[in-house]
């Protein structure tokens, strides 16, 4: 039986780096390089960097 | 010609005059009288031990103070703290035959009946704030309310809440005890946020990067 294809995009998890704790999540396309993205966080009230969270450290 | 006294008793509230007038300190008042023996230390300050009674033991005039955890019950090996025993704060409590104490309960020693206080705890109470306001609080008899009876008490028991003894620290929520370093970790990375993001940008915005967070 054939193996379950898996999604075309992916939902991933960005991390303030702030070390707010605060994140937003997104959908990307599995084959695309990892999000990052200046965005507002609102513990610091600051637009600060995100970056994406690695799931064990696979990302390129 | 006024004397200090005559000022400051033309100064006092008349609820207090006419205390005063009735249990005279010279006679009644804390000062005068003699405190009960044996005479020790009453404001100890050494840590409470855990598995100590309260009581203290005259042979070594050692005060063992007791655990500022409220003792279970239940637990085996409990006991209940000596009444009759001696400690600082009942030696504060003294009374003499002759000007029987206003505001301590005597005892008929024919009868074996016990009389209460002239004066009741209430009423004692507010004298006591009373005489505070006006910073005469030695003048009026020892009692349960003065000041230096409650602060011997506290010292004698320690606050029967977990933590408050001397040496302890509240436990606390998790997020009261952590949050000192994950305030800290954020100060640090908002330090550090201008160069990061010149960093990032200078590497394609993110094309080079290569530290990514851990989820």
């Amino acid at each position: 039986m054939a193996k379950k294809s898996k999604s075309r995009t992916v939902a991933v998890r960005l991390i303030s780096m702030a070390m707010t704790g605060y994140f937003r999540t997104m959908i990307r396309p599995r084959t695309h390089r990892p999000l990052s993205m200046l965005k507002y966080d609102p513990v610091v009230k600051k637009q600060v960097l995100f970056l994406e969270a690695t799931k064990g450290g696979r990302n390129k | 010609m006024a004397t200090p006294a005559t000022t400051l008793a033309s100064k006092l509230p008349p609820r207090l005059l006419s205390f005063f007038a009735r249990y005279p300190p010279q006679l009644y008042s804390a000062a005068v009288t003699p405190k009960s023996e044996p005479q020790s230390s009453t404001k100890s300050t050494t840590t409470p031990l855990p598995e100590t009674s309260s009581a203290i033991d005259p042979s070594t005039g050692e005060s063992t103070l007791p655990s500022p955890y409220t003792p279970n019950r239940d637990a085996g090996g409990h006991k209940r703290p000596d009444p009759s025993a001696f400690s600082p704060s009942k030696a504060i409590l003294a009374t003499t035959a002759e000007h029987p104490n206003p505001f301590l309960p005597r005892k008929n020693f024919r009868t074996g009946k016990w009389i209460g206080p002239r004066v009741g705890l209430r009423v004692q109470a507010e004298l006591v704030k009373l005489a505070a306001k006006y910073d005469i609080e030695e003048l009026l008899p020892a009692g349960r309310k003065s000041t230096e009876f409650k602060e011997t008490r506290r010292a004698e028991r320690g606050l029967a809440i977990k933590g408050t003894g001397v040496g302890q620290k509240v436990k606390g929520h998790k997020w009261e005890r952590t949050m000192e370093t994950r305030l800290d970790d954020r100060r640090k990375a908002m330090m550090e946020m201008p160069e990061a993001i010149r960093l990032w940008k200078q590497r394609g915005h993110g094309r080079g990067w290569k530290k990514w967070p851990k989820r």
